[in-house]
């Protein structure tokens, strides 16, 4: 998965359009990004990564930045 | 207006799958507005038909996350009327059963015909949250019957 196709999934997850989330966008700055949806992130980090998210990855977590980190650290995401 | 839209249940594996059943009265209260000459159970009744079995078959895991409260309706369609006097059979298998979420593949049944389906997704509350008095009797009961 490359850095675009990464940014359009988490636009979905967080019920988004798609083009309005960058690698620079804050937690804060997304409606989507609330209790259920770092709860639909683990979900579906879990069952389309196999990616299981430690306490301190989840409390980590505070911009779309982190979420790409932790793709690549799992080899989900090829950087261009 | 209580709110238990489910009557027993006929089979269950706890964490895997539940069927259940709900017989649609026709004394419903809402059959007086949805709707007057053409009473059907609205759809978001019939989704809460199988949130409630579904939830019942995660309760059912007994498991330190707590009880199973309906998070995210993923999708839902109906396709059959369903009307007074019909059973509706609700099935329900876990697809995800994780610590913090479940999700669910549901179907309501009447007849030999699905009437509506739905993707539900789950997230759980500590027991603790709840009165200390509250009890599921359609799923302690039917645990209690299978335990005797």
């Amino acid at each position: 998965m490359n850095t675009h196709d990464a940014l359009t999934w988490i636009a979905e997850v967080f019920e988004e359009p798609p083009g309005q989330i960058t690698i620079e966008t804050k937690r804060e700055q997304i409606l989507g990004w609330d209790s259920l949806g770092t709860l639909s992130l683990i979900a579906g980090l879990d069952e389309r990564f196999d990616i299981h998210l430690s306490e301190k990855d989840i409390d980590g977590m505070q911009r779309v930045s982190d979420i790409l980190d932790i793709l690549r650290r799992n080899g989900k995401l090829e950087d261009a | 207006m209580r709110f238990i839209l489910v009557d027993r249940i006929i089979s269950l594996v706890p964490g895997e799958s539940i069927v259940a059943a709900r017989a649609i009265r026709p004394d419903e209260d809402y059959f007086r507005d949805h709707f007057p000459g053409f009473p059907v159970v609205p759809g978001v009744l019939l989704t809460e038909m199988m949130a409630q079995a579904a939830g019942k078959c995660l309760d059912a895991q007994r498991l330190p996350r707590g009880k199973a409260m309906l998070a995210r309706i993923v999708s839902a369609s109906f396709r059959q009327w369903v009307r007074p006097g019909d059973e509706a059979l609700l099935h329900a298998v876990i697809v995800a059963n994780a610590e913090r979420y479940a999700t669910a593949d549901c179907k309501v049944q009447v007849g030999n015909g699905v009437v509506a389906q739905a993707k539900l997704f789950y997230s759980f509350v500590p027991t603790g949250q709840f009165a200390p008095d509250y009890r599921d009797d359609v799923l302690e009961d039917y645990l209690a019957g299978q335990a005797r």
